[in-house]
């Protein structure tokens, strides 16, 4: 069964004929050609496919593009603004937050959107009081980061890039 | 001409990777990002079974389903119908049987994937199921065992025989260990876009290790000469070993000449699991003989590792358990028997540490047996049985170059132990056994941070049944490819003026895999032709074979082909200027035009292991690490938080220390992985977890922070005296992790992964 | 994935009328689960209703409790200021569960409806009662690390695997329902069955019938609560077992306790055997210790699960016992 529908993409208004089985990822990878989100699983296991949805990171493989009409959506490539990286982008740059780089662009939507939670009070596991502020350190960035796997193993550098983001 | 070496990227710069801007940005194209208009989606049918005759196979229901282009089976294979690394033995497609659950069938192509992948599932074959052979110390050492190949179920036995093993030692200690079947699990699945080309030959472009040995498998079977099959390197997300045998390359060029359309084959994570070989599980049996102060008089093993249906790099793997299997410590009389068994279970292959992973698992455990039997700290047995530059291995093997592993294990003792516990070890009412205070524990009364607790965080428990560990493993891993591997690689460089500025171009076709040697190449060329702007081409066949991105090999061996071509060039441009005093660089470049050269680095040869005694020189270079593991453990429930890694590597000379500080966390990472939560679950044959929910790697809330000492003894033999490093850090990490887990909860824990309940039932109460 | 139709619902009551109309139809909330399992073929509905968007995405304070909008974020749940004051259970099992990112898209009756994770339910090419009723079980005989010790029948012995829903069970949720009937209420406790010689069937709802609500009621000790979940991986996998506890204690006594256990059953098991040990007894280690094994004296474990008695036990004494000593 097809559908019409439009998304927002890194910026760009995208109108889009779909099949309804597609997925968000496979209308960014396959209709559209944004390719930053990347296949890791397809089963929301591993975090690769990671996007902004209207402002909130989420699984692009477990959410039908059909359900996101009329939504905006950034992919690592729509968080650098004019030609310069984001900062949590640079931040992964100059640490070496990565070897591989197949899980980066998740890591980075992943980070984005998680600074946001945290800057809007939002308690991870981790948080020891939970009626109290959030102060995001090291343990806070590592649990609220562990739905990005990276295989390569860059976590002690990804801590580190994010610690920078955190203390800024 | 003057040599300008301020260039301030070169060797032993933190150089920033050339794919990392890229990469970041989310702009990296990876195999699976390959897209091609007018291309078709190819997919794979595979047997359900692991042991089968195939009676018929039927394309017809797949071919009449629309958008279906191609519908292939063994039949259509053009030439070999067989490929492999090191024998032939793997069908290309199942030639009227298969071997392991996952193994090839038949393949599709289609204008949908999802198209390809039903009609994959259309085709009918007919299967006569047999007996699967599922035990590998059965298939290695029962002569009643069935057949697995016609030509016996050994793969390799190597023997170690030195001096007379069984006698003098007045401390012996045994033991049986086994380790799980870890999978590389890389994070982007296999994937690759096969073009036809007007001269009837091929273009593939793919995610691999080593695209000449892909070459050379491929083309045999597709009947085509190799200069009509040419590889060019797509984005690799991740390798580790498992893309170093073949897994679509075949297929996808098959598809792609009979439709005469583009075809590109990317394979699910659930396909991913049957698509690769995986770390062969190991039984093994060790039996440590010392003097009373613990010097090791003799080491009798017996190894036997699962190399699945079929050989891959089996044999080679079983060289590094023999010819390693004692660790890194000086011992007369040595007994080794490692095998490798034909099962059908999963083809096992490469992985990261490759054969040295799993006997370090065990001789470490063995040592940490000694210590306790002798009255020794876990530091001093290993320092009292440390090899140096000048001990000779069990192979006979003298190692000719730096080997500090006693002062490496001193450093790593000296250094600072991370705070204390994040609990109050409570009362005398939960006092463990003796066997709990064993060597190693901290015992220190604080106020718990409850965040920092086993369990991952901390809400399992407030720390009643908390206790710490400290545990440390030595590991050794031979560099390169070892055993009379004619190992080699081959650069070529060409400066030349661009935009009026010397410009070096680097052409190789070593495979970055993540390990950074793009920027390790551009580096050598800056620093050795003293040029600022440097390029590393695409990877690709155009170019001699640079060797596998494996073995820890790729700084060495292309780095030394990159050096050796870069002085080549240095050569003749000194010439010139000697014949044109006081140009500079690039006016010589001006008036003389561009100059390149190619050249084929090799390491020093080495010989096979003499299959009766396993003597000889087999390996060129071998690198130690060392690790120190910090562990809270939650007895109750058997949770395991990792605190702290500690590591030491001698790495002889570093040439990017942001790069090299990675890959000795990733590493470790896997080697974590292994001792705590990462095993393929197989029963009679079957994989249970093919997915990311059922087979677990590490999150970054497993990862500990690190404390790393790099250190840099010149090795005299490699360029600039460096030592791989990639892979001795996955050792290492295994057991130092498992031996703080004894040490916090006094079990013996023969077995890696270590399981919760394997702590949690010994303590039931 | 089999074709299906894509309807995305004004109100609730359009929602139900299109789900009860057509027998293969389907309500599609957050779809974390159900289109993971419309990929593995495991479910193939021809009929997607989508219910996310309705308006039923607030946390509305009662009297003295909470009521949970169906299509509440599991994130926005886990972070609502009353949640984390009142039910520190509950936000806790939250954010024990999956990850940020699907915290962000899974939706509180969503999360209640989730199915097992029992690898011959994920795999179809296996035999399994509950995906293909008759079929038989495939984990009998099998691979049963994950599987039941209590409850379980001779046709299904899986887990059922929320978090959430362990902590709500604890804490006396109910839920509302709307269906093509009309609406009703029903305790949590009861929404979930034992397999049984049913176990296509997780639960009592009928076709049709759509979950509007979770209503919590009134339990100012809940503010003393806790989850424990014990599992192989720190962070972002399922529970080998899990504990919701809530402990209200009279110098030494427990006046009342609410306990429940997770990974060990069909459904969220409420511990009502421990519980009533527990309630007027001592607040010690050694009752809590009778109470976990008068609740688990009707275990009957499987081969690859008989380690899971014990670490849940042992995850009940350590919940209660950390509960006791943050009352002292």
């Amino acid at each position: 069964m097809d559908a019409r529908i439009t998304l927002r993409v890194d910026g760009r208004v995208r109108p889009l004929a779909l099949d309804t089985r597609t997925t968000l990822l496979d209308a960014l990878r396959d209709h559209l050609s944004v390719t930053s989100p990347k296949k890791g699983c397809d089963h929301g296991q591993c975090g690769a496919c990671t996007v902004l949805l209207d402002g909130r990171r989420v699984v692009s493989c477990l959410i039908l593009a059909v359900t996101c009409d009329g939504a905006e959506v950034t992919t690592a490539q729509g968080l650098a603004q004019e030609g310069e990286p984001h900062p949590v982008q640079r931040a992964f740059l100059e640490k070496d937050a990565f070897q591989c780089g197949f899980c980066t662009p998740g890591q980075v939507c992943s980070a984005v959107g998680m600074l946001e939670e945290v800057k809007a009070g939002h308690p991870s596991e981790v948080t020891d009081d939970l009626t109290g502020p959030v102060t995001l350190d090291d343990e806070e960035i590592r649990e609220r980061l562990s739905g990005n796997l990276c295989r390569c193993g860059a976590y002690v550098n990804i801590v580190a890039a994010l610690r920078e983001e955190a203390e800024s | 001409m003057k040599t300008e070496t301020r260039t301030s990227l070169g060797v032993g710069a933190s150089a920033p990777r050339p794919d990392g801007a890229l990469k970041v940005a989310g702009a990296f194209a990876y195999a699976s990002d390959l897209w091609l208009d007018g291309m078709l989606w190819g997919a794979t049918l595979r047997s359900p079974h692991p042991s089968a005759w195939i009676r018929s196979i039927d394309v017809g229901p797949a071919l009449a389903l629309p958008g279906v282009f191609a519908v292939l089976t063994h039949e259509d294979v053009p030439g070999a119908k067989f490929y492999g690394l090191e024998h032939a033995d793997q069908p290309v497609l199942a030639v009227d049987q298969v071997r392991y659950q996952g193994e090839p069938v038949a393949i599709v192509a289609a204008d949908h994937p999802e198209t390809a992948r039903r009609a994959a599932a259309a085709v009918v074959v007919e299967y006569e199921v047999r007996a699967a052979v599922t035990d590998a110390r059965r298939a290695a050492l029962d002569p009643a065992c069935p057949l697995v190949h016609p030509g016996g179920n050994v793969v390799r036995h190597q023997p170690v025989r030195a001096g007379s093993a069984g006698s003098g030692a007045e401390v012996v200690v045994t033991g049986e260990y086994e380790v799980g079947m870890q999978d590389q699990a890389f994070l982007g699945p296999e994937a690759g876009l096969a073009v036809p080309a007007d001269d009837g030959g091929v273009d593939l472009y793919v995610a691999t290790q080593w695209l000449h040995v892909d070459r050379d498998q491929i083309a045999p079977c597709l009947a085509l000469p190799e200069d009509k099959v040419r590889l060019t390197l797509a984005g690799v997300g991740g390798a580790f070993g498992a893309r170093e045998d073949l897994s679509m390359q075949i297929h996808a060029s098959m598809l792609a000449l009979r439709t005469g359309r583009p075809v590109k084959i990317v394979y699910g994570r659930e396909e991913s699991f049957f698509g690769h070989v995986h770390r062969h599980p190991a039984w093994m049996r060790y039996e440590h003989g010392a003097t009373a102060d613990g010097r090791l008089v003799y080491v009798k093993a017996e190894i036997v590792l699962d190399g699945g249906a079929y050989c891959s790099s089996s044999p080679a793997v079983v060289g590094n358990a023999a010819s390693l299997g004692v660790g890194p410590y000086e011992v007369e009389n040595v007994w080794i028997d490692a095998y490798a068994a034909y099962t059908n279970n999963p083809p096992c292959g490469a992985m990261r540490g490759f054969g040295a992973v799993q006997a370090c698992y065990a001789y470490e455990s063995q040592m940490d047996r000694l210590a306790a039997a002798c009255g020794l700290s876990p530091v001093e047995i290993r320092v009292r049985n440390a090899v140096s530059q000048g001990s000779r291995l069990a192979t006979g093997q003298v190692i000719d170059s730096p080997a500090p592993l006693a002062a490496m294990l001193g450093e790593l003792a000296a250094m600072p132990l991370p705070g204390p516990p994040a609990y109050a070890p409570s009362g005398s009412r939960r006092q463990g056994g003796s066997g709990a205070r064993a060597r190693g524990m901290i015992g220190t009364r604080e106020e718990p941070d409850p965040r920092r607790l086993p369990g991952g965080v901390g809400r399992t428990t407030r720390g009643e049944g908390v206790r710490r560990g400290v545990g440390y493993g030595v590991g050794i891993k031979n560099i390169c490819f070892s055993e009379g591997f004619d190992d080699y690689s081959t650069a070529r460089v060409r400066v030349e003026l661009l935009g009026g500025e010397p410009h070096a171009l680097v052409h190789t076709a070593a495979a970055e895999v993540g390990q950074g040697l793009v920027a390790v190449q551009a580096q050598i060329a800056r620093t050795e032709l003293g040029v600022d702007r440097v390029t590393v081409a695409p990877a690709d066949t155009s170019v001699g074979s640079a060797g596998s991105s494996s073995a820890s090999r790729q700084s060495y061996v292309t780095g030394g082909a990159v050096k050796a071509a870069c002085e080549a060039v240095r050569r003749r441009l000194e010439a010139l200027a000697a014949a044109d005093p006081g140009l500079s660089l690039g006016e010589l470049l001006d008036r003389y035009g561009p100059v390149e050269e190619t050249r084929e680095y090799r390491h020093r040869p080495t010989v096979p292991l003499d299959p009766v005694t396993g003597q000889g020189d087999s390996h060129t270079q071998l690198a130690l690490c060392v690790h120190r593991a910090v562990v809270d453990v939650d007895v109750e429930l058997g949770l395991v938080k990792v605190v702290e890694l500690a590591a030491v590597q001698d790495v002889g000379r570093i040439l990017n220390p942001l790069a090299l500080e990675g890959q000795i966390h990733g590493g470790s990472a896997q080697g974590l992985g292994l001792a705590l939560l990462e095993e393929i679950q197989m029963r009679d044959g079957r994989v249970l977890n093919p997915s990311f929910t059922d087979y677990l790697i590490p999150t970054i809330l497993d990862m500990p922070p690190m404390r790393l000492s790099i250190l840099e003894n010149p090795d005299p033999n490699a360029p600039y005296g460096l030592r791989g490093a990639g892979e001795p850090p996955t050792l290492s990490s295994t057991p130092a992790v498992a031996a703080a887990v004894r040490a916090a909860t006094g079990l013996a824990l023969p077995r890696v992964p270590i399981r919760p309940e394997d702590i949690a039932l010994a303590h039931t109460g | 994935m089999i074709p299906f139709e894509y309807l995305r619902a004004g109100d609730p009551a359009e929602a139900v009328a299109a789900v009860a109309g057509r027998p293969g139809a389907a309500f599609l909330g957050g779809g974390t689960n159900l289109v993971d399992h419309m990929k593995l073929g495991v479910a193939g509905p021809d009929l997607l209703v989508d219910v996310s968007r309705l308006p039923l995405d607030r946390v509305e304070e009662t009297a003295g409790g909470l009521r949970i909008g169906a299509a509440v974020r599991n994130s926005d749940l886990a972070a609502h200021p009353l949640v984390r004051e009142r039910y520190p259970v509950l936000a806790r099992a939250l954010l024990s569960g999956a990850s940020g990112q699907l915290r962000n898209v899974a939706t509180t009756a969503g999360n209640l409806l989730q199915r097992t994770r029992c690898p011959y339910f994920q795999d179809v090419t296996t035999p399994c009662n509950k995906r293909v009723p008759g079929s038989g079980c495939s984990a009998a005989g099998g691979y049963t690390r994950y599987h039941a010790i209590l409850g379980a029948s001779e046709h299904c012995v899986a887990t059922h695997p929320s978090d959430m829903a362990v902590a709500m069970v604890a804490l006396d949720a109910v839920v509302a329902v709307l269906g093509p009937g009309g609406a009703r209420t029903l305790p949590l406790a009861e929404l979930y069955r034992l397999p049984g010689d049913a176990p296509q069937r997780d639960t009592v709802l009928e076709h049709g019938d759509l979950i509007i609500a979770v209503e919590l009621p009134h339990l100012p000790f809940a503010r003393r609560s806790a989850y424990r979940k014990v599992r192989d991986r720190a962070s972002f996998s399922f529970a080998l077992v899990s504990v919701a506890a809530a402990l209200d204690l009279d110098g030494g006594l427990v006046r009342d306790v609410r306990l429940a256990l997770g990974g060990v059953a069909h459904k969220p098991w409420r511990a009502t055997r421990a519980e009533a040990e527990l309630r007027g007894g001592p607040a010690t280690e050694d009752a809590f210790r009778r109470a976990a094994e008068a609740e688990l004296a009707a275990a009957r474990p499987l081969p690859g699960n008989a380690f899971k008695v014990a670490m849940t036990r042992n995850a009940v004494v350590a919940t209660l016992r950390a509960l006791a000593e943050e009352g002292r």
